[in-house]
């Protein structure tokens, strides 16, 4: 909220530079997004034309005699052309320092010019905001007084971020209150005091006595979400600019000055926080008020000259014949206040919150006044509102009637006990009696200690404060959240686990080790991707659409890591060996499905290698066992499988035991095509949830005897598989300790349709040295074996 | 001097000079046959002993024996010697250490794992448990069961992708406060990283994704020092021993008291410089005492326990630690970026 440090000083005295000020709202609560520094101006004093002359030697200038409470009159010539005599004006006077210059005596066509004439921007005002030409002050301003003082230009402006509970403190009374609270200072409170009825002058200039108690407008609560409504006839208004004061103050705050009446109602709500609405008193229908629900397709045109189409969210102002504004909200232009009007009705409502929000959200609209009245204003600063907003309409020669209030009046008080020991089992640090009290009243709240108990009234405004807690915090906001002590807390043993967050960890940790460069990447993405998937003829599950998408790049969740990961590798060229840990989503048959995965692709350079052994799959896959290792402390063993993104024929499924843990191969040629890379790209998928924790080791002794290795190079049918084959040797004897395929030969020299598989077969005993013979028996045994399952022979 | 004498003498000269002339181990070899070798000048000699008459015999042999060690150990040292000279030869040799090494493939952790690791470190040394959770929640779970109802102002704030009217990407860890406290009695100890979503445009600051850390204490005795406690810990864990932390009072509708954290600005040691705006203070995020609406929500009750809750932006912890101004950089993963950071 901008609030002008000059307004705030109506209300408590601030003898602070702006930074303490800005260190004083932070530590209560609330922080300065921004500080607009104002500029430095001086010598601009009050001044009245008192006789105004063309200038004789230049057609376009005039020469003004100014009595600016010297004993000299000051002659100032000017271009302005808004100017008349009797206009109280803002003068800079010789060596009056404005925002772009310094003011020096000088000739105009011969003229002596002593000083200048001011425009609402020369002194660092919205010029478009403000007359054009000469700024125009009040009659009533005391003449030679300083315009800087006057208007306490000199302060600066503050942007106070306020948090959505503290809606009291959207307003510059609010903040006043903090402020002044913190500051161990008295707050003043807006003038409201208006004497009712009064004469009016006709238009025909006969006086009429104006009665001080004639709403005559009846008013019925139809809806329950209007809580209060307060209604306040003013009768024998002048529509014309705003008070000086009140134009600078408004647009300091950056509210743009409309006319007295306008500006009237946005001073008020940016005052003490009551929005308001006025109704042109002629424009009011039957002349009756009527609080209700809109009828579905029922059609406003609000304020801001839209045309909105309603449904029953929206609760509506109406008159007999039509809506007149959206509750708390916007006005409409049917009653909207113009320059013809002579009369009007305060409008000073209380509403339910949510449903003004509800209302807000529906419409797509929000105003300085729906953001205050969905967050549940006081309801006794409904009439609070009304008689502030009377005493300034009186000032402007309004005659006021008396206000009639409708639905409910302000409650009880709420009295909040806790016991005194509160803040200390909260915040860890004790406050004595009196400060809790002394903290309290400088906020409002009307606070007592009553034995082991602490009482506090709380103030009407304040609607946040309801339980133990709140109390404890509005103490600690004036005694300082410094006092809070710093002590390491001894956790004692709970049940919940990290096992989790460790096995994520290990896996990040492993892939690293392991050469991997771990990326994060965003997890919404364009309907594209999946377009890319399916065009490429690859399966891909039904992807998870969010609803409310910002963009249509970000519509859908992913439902695989390998798209952003190929992305990189597309940017990046070979080699690259990426990974990323992260949950993947599809639609499942009731519910989304979120899973999580760990996915890593390695991308190289080309090299020549026979299609049967490819050296990209075998890198992958003994990282990936290595990973398994580490994870569960058992070798997964590789079946032939296929998975989406992967060759259908290069893809091996990762078993611990019957579970199938991930999928390890080369990429699927149609994507690599898709993503146009160039050399050998391999991916493979861990789902995290499937790998097993790994079970406690047990060790078992090496043995001490030396083992013979004998190689043997066997011709089969190409559909034998290295595992099939050392899954055979190993169940064959206790005496074979490793079998390890580490050659696949194919060509003329074994003929067609065969391959050669060489294997290294270490045999051991643990209680003796095996002699040859012994070797040469279980070899003999193992062969026997291969020969008779996979019609294995010995390559001679 | 006896013929044998003679006859040894010379052949020593022609040996020793032999393995003068020898350059390498293989020529010393070829002067080993030669001499020594089985039908070398030696097994010449002893053959010769048979000549002898029979009680002179053991006495050459001797000699003979006596002539062989000599030469052998002068073989030994001649071998000796030119070991040596190889390895004088060896550290005479020089290279270019300028020359460039190819580039070892070293493996890297994304600085977003690299400071939630940090963070696990310092909360499990002092017992806290780390948990980790779905991404997809509840509306009950995101917002209700902490204390925002349907149009609570505060959801403002936090604007969310949603899948369902009841299911939606969650826009902030807590959700896991109430998941975790469900499903264990208290005393409860974690943190918890993780993604959350907002409905926020990427620029150099935002993005609808990013990685927060929550952290929940809840038993008996709990308050708000402790929270102090770590969090001081923690910036000193992360940012070094000299790092203070304060509270500032804020709102959070899961949290009574609320508070805003600041830690001294790394950058400047709280003198004030560009990273902190000139304030000497960097925001790390919001905490708070949990509201009792909150503890009430998951069973708990709130007049026996008290508890603490915070939840940080890693990405913003990551961003001063490495002094990064553009949070884009962290979902790009650009080989130059995991390099220096990784």
């Amino acid at each position: 909220m901008r609030t002008p440090i000059a307004w705030l000083r109506d209300y408590v005295e601030l003898n602070l530079d702006t930074n303490a000020i800005v260190e004083q709202l932070a530590a209560i609560g609330f922080p300065v997004d921004a500080v607009e520094t104002r500029p430095h101006i001086s010598g601009v004093v009050v001044g009245k034309i008192v006789k105004l002359e063309k200038h004789p030697n230049a057609d376009r200038l005039q020469v003004c005699t100014i009595d600016v409470a010297r004993e000299q009159m000051l002659t100032i010539a000017t271009a302005a052309t808004n100017v008349a005599e009797g206009q109280v004006i803002p003068v800079a006077t010789i060596g009056a320092q404005l925002p772009t210059m310094k003011i020096e005596p000088r000739k105009m066509r011969g003229i002596d010019s002593e000083g200048m004439l001011c425009s609402a921007e020369e002194l660092g005002l919205p010029g478009e905001w403000f007359e054009e030409g000469i700024m125009q002050l009040d009659v009533s301003c005391r003449l030679g007084a300083d315009v800087v003082q006057m208007f306490g230009l000199q302060y600066d402006v503050l942007d106070v971020d306020i948090t959505p509970n503290r809606v009291d403190a959207m307003c510059m009374m609010g903040l006043a209150r903090e402020l002044g609270a913190a500051l161990g200072k008295p707050t003043k409170v807006p003038e409201t005091s208006v004497s009712y009825g009064g004469q009016r002058v006709d238009d025909d200039g006969a006086i009429v006595d104006v009665s001080f108690d004639s709403l005559d407008v009846r008013v019925t609560l139809e809806s329950l979400d209007c809580r209060r409504y307060v209604a306040q006839r003013v009768s024998s208004l002048r529509v014309r600019p705003a008070k000086s004061w009140m134009r600078v103050r408004l647009a300091l705050a950056g509210q743009r000055p409309i006319n007295n009446l306008v500006d009237i109602s946005n001073f008020v709500m940016l005052e003490v926080g009551q929005p308001l609405h006025f109704f042109d008193f002629a424009k009011i229908g039957g002349k009756h008020i009527i609080v209700r629900d809109a009828k579905p397709g029922e059609q406003i045109v609000t304020l801001d000259g839209e045309e909105r189409t309603l449904d029953s969210t929206s609760l509506l102002i109406a008159d007999e014949s039509q809506a007149t504004g959206l509750a708390g909200l916007k006005g409409g232009q049917v009653s909207e206040v113009s320059e013809t009007t002579r009369e009007l009705v305060i409008e000073s409502a209380n509403w339910v919150g949510p449903r003004i929000r509800r209302m807000s959200v529906a419409l797509g609209l929000r105003t300085d006044a729906s953001t205050r009245n969905e967050k549940n204003l006081a309801i006794g600063l409904a009439d609070l509102g009304a008689a502030r907003a009377a005493r300034l309409l009186e000032q402007e020669g309004g005659i006021i009637h008396i206000p009639r209030g409708f639905g409910k009046t302000p409650g009880e008080l709420t009295v909040v006990k806790l016991p005194t020991t509160e803040v200390d089992r909260l915040l860890g640090f004790t406050v004595s009696d009196k400060e809790m009290i002394d903290a309290l009243n400088a906020l409002g709240f009307e606070a007592t200690v009553n034995g082991m108990m602490l009482h506090a009234t709380v103030p009407m405004w304040r609607g946040d404060v309801t339980i133990a807690a709140d109390i404890v915090e509005e103490i600690a906001r004036i005694v300082g959240y410094g006092r809070v002590p710093t002590v390491i807390p001894a956790v004692p043993e709970q049940t919940v686990t990290s096992d989790e967050f460790h096995r994520e960890r290990l896996i990040a940790s492993t892939g690293a080790a392991l050469g991997f460069a771990e990326v994060f990447s965003l997890a919404l993405q364009a309907k594209a991707v999946e377009t890319r998937w399916r065009d490429a003829g690859i399966d891909v599950p039904k992807p998870v659409e969010i609803r409310n998408p910002l963009s249509e790049d970000q519509r859908y969740m992913r439902f695989s890591l390998v798209p952003s990961l190929l992305e990189f590798i597309a940017r990046d060229g070979a080699p690259r060996a990426l990974f990323e840990l992260g949950h993947l989503f599809s639609e499942g048959a009731s519910d989304p499905i979120e899973q999580s995965v760990a996915t890593f692709v390695l991308a190289q350079t080309k090299s020549d290698h026979p299609a049967y052994t490819d050296p990209t799959f075998l890198a992958l896959k003994s990282k990936m066992n290595a990973l398994v290792r580490a994870a569960c402390g058992s070798e997964p063993t590789a079946v032939r499988a296929t998975y989406p993104a992967l060759h259908p024929g290069k893809t091996a499924a990762l078993h611990i035991g019957d579970v199938v843990v991930g999928y390890v191969g080369v990429l699927d040629p149609r994507l690599a095509f898709a993503y146009e890379l160039g050399g050998p790209v391999s991916a493979a998928v861990l789902f995290l949830d499937a790998l097993p924790h790994a079970t406690a080791a047990s060790y078992r002794s090496a043995s001490r005897f030396p083992a013979i290795e004998r190689d043997l190079a066997l011709i089969v049918a190409p559909e034998v598989s290295a595992g099939d084959l050392s899954d055979a040797v190993r169940g064959n004897s206790p005496l074979v300790r490793d079998v390890r395929v580490f050659d696949e030969y194919r060509g003329a020299q074994i003929g067609e349709n065969k391959k050669s598989l060489a294997m290294r077969v270490t045999l051991q005993r643990d209680d003796a040295t095996m002699t040859d013979a012994e070797a040469d028996g279980a070899i003999a045994a193992i062969l026997a074996v291969l020969r008779d399952r996979f019609e294995a022979t010995i390559r001679g | 001097m006896s013929d044998l004498d003679q006859k040894l003498s010379a052949l020593a000269s022609r040996f020793d000079a032999a393995l003068t002339g020898a350059p390498d181990e293989k020529a010393l070899d070829e002067v080993r046959v030669a001499f020594l070798g089985r039908s070398g000048e030696i097994t010449l000699i002893r053959r010769s002993i048979g000549e002898l008459p029979p009680p002179e015999r053991p006495e050459a042999g001797k000699t003979i024996n006596a002539a062989v060690e000599a030469l052998e150990a002068q073989l030994q040292s001649a071998l000796a010697s030119l070991e040596r000279r190889h390895l004088d030869a060896a550290l005479d040799e020089t290279i270019d250490v300028t020359f460039p090494a190819p580039r070892a493939a070293l493996g890297t952790l994304h600085p977003i794992r690299r400071i939630m690791n940090e963070l696990a470190d310092y909360f499990e040394r002092h017992g806290f448990a780390v948990v980790l959770g779905p991404e997809i929640e509840t509306d009950a779970n995101n917002f209700d069961a902490l204390n925002i109802p349907p149009d609570h102002p505060a959801r403002e704030g936090l604007d969310s992708f949603y899948l369902r009217p009841d299911l939606l990407l969650r826009t902030h860890t807590s959700p896991m406060q109430v998941r975790t406290m469900r499903e264990h009695q208290p005393p409860v100890a974690v943190i918890v990283p993780g993604k959350a979503y907002r409905r926020d445009a990427i620029d150099a600051r935002h993005s609808y994704m990013f990685h927060q850390c929550e952290g929940l204490l809840v038993g008996e005795g709990v308050h708000f020092g402790h929270l102090k406690g770590m969090l001081t810990g923690m910036c000193r864990a992360l940012f070094g021993p000299a790092q203070a932390v304060r509270f500032r009072p804020s709102f959070f509708p899961f949290t009574e008291p609320s508070a805003e954290v600041d830690t001294t600005c790394p950058g400047c040691g709280g003198s004030g410089c560009r990273t902190c705006g000139g304030s000497g203070w960097i925001e790390l995020g919001g905490s708070g005492m949990v509201h009792p609406n909150v503890l009430r929500s998951v069973g708990y009750d709130p007049s026996l326990v008290t508890g603490w809750a915070f939840g940080f932006g890693i990405e913003r912890i990551a961003m001063v630690r490495y002094e990064m101004s553009d949070i884009r950089d962290f979902y790009e993963n650009t080989p130059a970026f995991l390099e220096q950071l990784g």
